[in-house]
């Protein structure tokens, strides 16, 4: 049953039309390649159709937005297609990084009147259960 | 004895050739939010925008789907404001409510009783592995039975996932 119903998650995911998603869960901070920074790769995907651009973040465990560098922090990722990168961290940083987000940024001419916007969050060095 | 070299050996390719396939597959944890029904306020009186059926509205419904048990934790708020709207001289009164409308495992029936609210947003632990559907309900009321200007009117609703 379990099994069913991880087959009928998966392939729904692979059909959908509307998704937001952000993997590793747990990724790995590691030294970087400058001096007093660590870093972690991330991949997000994008199969909202009425979304082009994501906002990157890192936060503590109480979701305060903590200081972090990478190429863009508001990414173009248009319908259908993934983004990856890279985010850096000064070293003291290193232990308040709790968590890596992407978020949703809605345009304002949006048909809808009740829109939905989407965070995912992955979380750093995370325990595997 | 040629023949029946040549038949040994027809025999033999295909099973060594499927002995050496290999496939491999690797299950990662993650989660994905789906949009599947943007909503819409309906206006059933000149105070009250909301997007319940019976008021002309459609529920806004979001899928989460989760590859593994146990790794994320859905949080889902309802608008508290108006992210586009006409200048309001009054206050506007918010409801919303957040539920469980649909699940691929039996064993999801949990998520429902087990909900975290509090303020305008709602936790559910994701603790089986599969798909769940959230139907978000809002409810907008202006002043004191005061008819809303006429305008565009938007709201946010915030669906996250987010690693335990």
């Amino acid at each position: 049953m379990r099994t069913l119903a991880l087959m009928v998650g998966l392939i729904t995911a692979a059909s959908s039309v509307a998704a937001h998603e952000l993997t590793p869960t747990y990724p790995k901070l590691m030294p970087s390649y400058v001096d007093g920074l660590v870093s972690a790769k991330m991949r997000m995907f994008n199969a909202r159709q009425d979304i082009d651009y994501y906002e990157i973040g890192v936060f503590t465990k109480d979701m305060v937005a903590i200081p972090f560098a990478t190429t863009n922090q508001i990414i173009k990722v248009p319908h259908g297609t993934s983004y990856e990168f890279e985010i850096f961290i000064r070293n003291r940083d290193r232990p308040a990084a709790v968590y890596i987000c992407t978020m949703s940024k809605l345009r304002s001419d949006k048909a809808q009147n009740a829109i939905i916007s989407s965070k995912v969050c992955s979380k750093f060095d995370g325990e595997l259960q | 004895m040629r023949i029946t070299t040549i038949a040994a050996l027809a025999l033999i390719i295909p099973v060594a050739a499927m002995a050496e396939t290999t496939i491999e597959g690797n299950i990662a944890s993650k989660c994905i939010i789906n949009t599947d029904t943007q909503g819409v306020y309906g206006n059933p009186t000149p105070d009250k925008l909301s997007t319940a059926t019976t008021d002309g509205g459609v529920l806004p419904i979001i899928r989460y789907d989760v590859a593994i048990a146990d790794y994320y934790t859905a949080k889902i708020t309802t608008p508290t404001s108006f992210s586009t709207s006409p200048t309001l001289s009054d206050t506007v009164a918010w409801s919303g409510s957040t539920s469980v409308s649909n699940t691929s495992d039996a064993s999801m029936s949990g998520y429902e009783t087990n909900k975290v609210t509090y303020e305008a947003t709602t936790e559910f632990d994701l603790t089986v592995a599969g798909t769940v559907w959230f139907e978000v309900s809002s409810t907008a009321e202006y002043g004191y039975s005061k008819a809303f200007p006429g305008g565009t009117y938007r709201a946010i609703v915030q669906a996250e996932c987010i690693a335990n």
